[in-house]
């Protein structure tokens, strides 16, 4: 066997071999969140890389330890799920570095990490002051983990006290053209669903590049077109629309009728209008 | 527009919201807001009834009204 083909038979025997391996031991090898899924990243791919180029050596030696190094990672994350004290050892526990509002000098020094890096960390986490920091912990893949203080944390729905309605990942039911069957039964929707939900956008399937539906069953659309307008979905704002107006007109007729009876029942039903409008708030913005 | 048509205007809107809540309700993945909308879908016919009532009275009360 020639040179040349030799290397063409390991590179795709090796390609098969690590794709094969990164399967098994699965997204964790990808993340290299442990120092053990680190070094057996490195490894397995100078291994590879040695083999395929390295003719001298034999095949089935570069196999044998990529199989080795795939296998072993399999049982320490089997063990590390097992025990906790496994765990601390392969793969470490993240250091504190900022506690309480304060830089802990020591857990530094320990990492050697310099006040530059810890500062350059921060900035990755769009954090440009330390005193804005409540807890910091550097994470045993290097990368530093930030809580801010409450002050400085981003503004959320319950800080203002709001109620907001849940809502449910959107399911992707067209890509380019085609529809995704898994996500339309995911989403619960028929066939027949979606023609009718098209053609009130006045678009066809073969146009539609992107579309998902929200929690609420409401279809959006990207159509290959960029010159359509394709109308946003209207159902919600046109019901909420239509509360008010009803609540408004109770209240008129309230005000006009001279029976007294009447008056009460409008001015009580415009009441209840308006209960119904504060409960449906959440779910019809 | 007398007065019994624009209650009678109102109730066909309530209708028309039902209709719309009912929908919404059906397909609405989310669980609290299938049950707002079916609460509130509740709500509406409660009203529905009253007005509807308050029409016949009006109807009535001054025929020459009717089916205006």
């Amino acid at each position: 066997m020639t040179e040349p083909v030799d290397i063409v038979i390991r590179t795709f025997l090796f390609i098969a071999i690590l794709f094969l391996i990164t399967k098994i031991v699965g997204k964790k090898q990808i993340s290299e969140i442990t120092f053990f899924e680190y070094v057996s990243g490195i490894t397995i791919g100078s291994i590879a890389a040695e083999v395929i180029m390295g003719l001298e050596r034999n095949i089935s030696y570069g196999v044998v330890s990529i199989l080795i190094f795939g296998l072993v990672s399999v049982f320490v994350d089997f063990t590390s799920l097992k025990s906790k004290k496994f765990r601390d050892i392969v793969e470490g526990s993240g250091t504190v570095f900022i506690k309480d509002g304060k830089i802990q000098e020591d857990n530094l020094k320990r990492e050697r990490f310099s006040t530059d890096e810890l500062a350059s960390l921060l900035r990755k986490q769009n954090v440009f002051k330390a005193a804005d920091v409540e807890f910091a912990v550097l994470e045993t893949t290097g990368d530093l983990s930030v809580l801010l203080k409450k002050e400085n944390r981003p503004l959320t729905p319950k800080d203002l006290q709001l109620v907001v309605a849940n809502e449910k990942e959107p399911q992707t039911i067209i890509m380019d053209g085609k529809i995704n069957n898994d996500a339309m039964s995911q989403a619960g929707k028929t066939r027949e669903w979606l023609d009718t939900e098209l053609a009130k956008l006045g678009a066809t399937i073969e146009n539609v590049f992107f579309g998902q539906i929200d929690s609420y069953g409401e279809l959006t659309v990207d159509l290959y077109d960029d010159q359509i307008k394709v109308p946003s979905p209207q159902q919600r704002p046109l019901l909420n629309a239509m509360l008010k107006k009803c609540h408004a007109d109770l209240e008129l007729f309230a005000l006009e009728t001279d029976s007294e009876s009447a008056k009460k029942m409008y001015a009580k039903n415009a009441k209840r209008m308006n209960e119904a409008i504060q409960k449906l708030q959440p779910y019809l913005n | 527009m007398t007065i019994a048509a624009n209650v009678n205007q109102c109730v066909a809107t309530i209708k028309g919201i039902e209709a719309q809540l009912s929908i919404l309700a059906l397909n609405s993945e989310e669980e609290s807001a299938q049950r707002a909308f079916h609460e509130v879908m509740g709500e509406m016919e409660k009203i529905r009834n009253e007005l509807q009532n308050r029409v016949t009275q009006i109807e009535l009360e001054e025929p020459q009204y009717k089916n205006s």
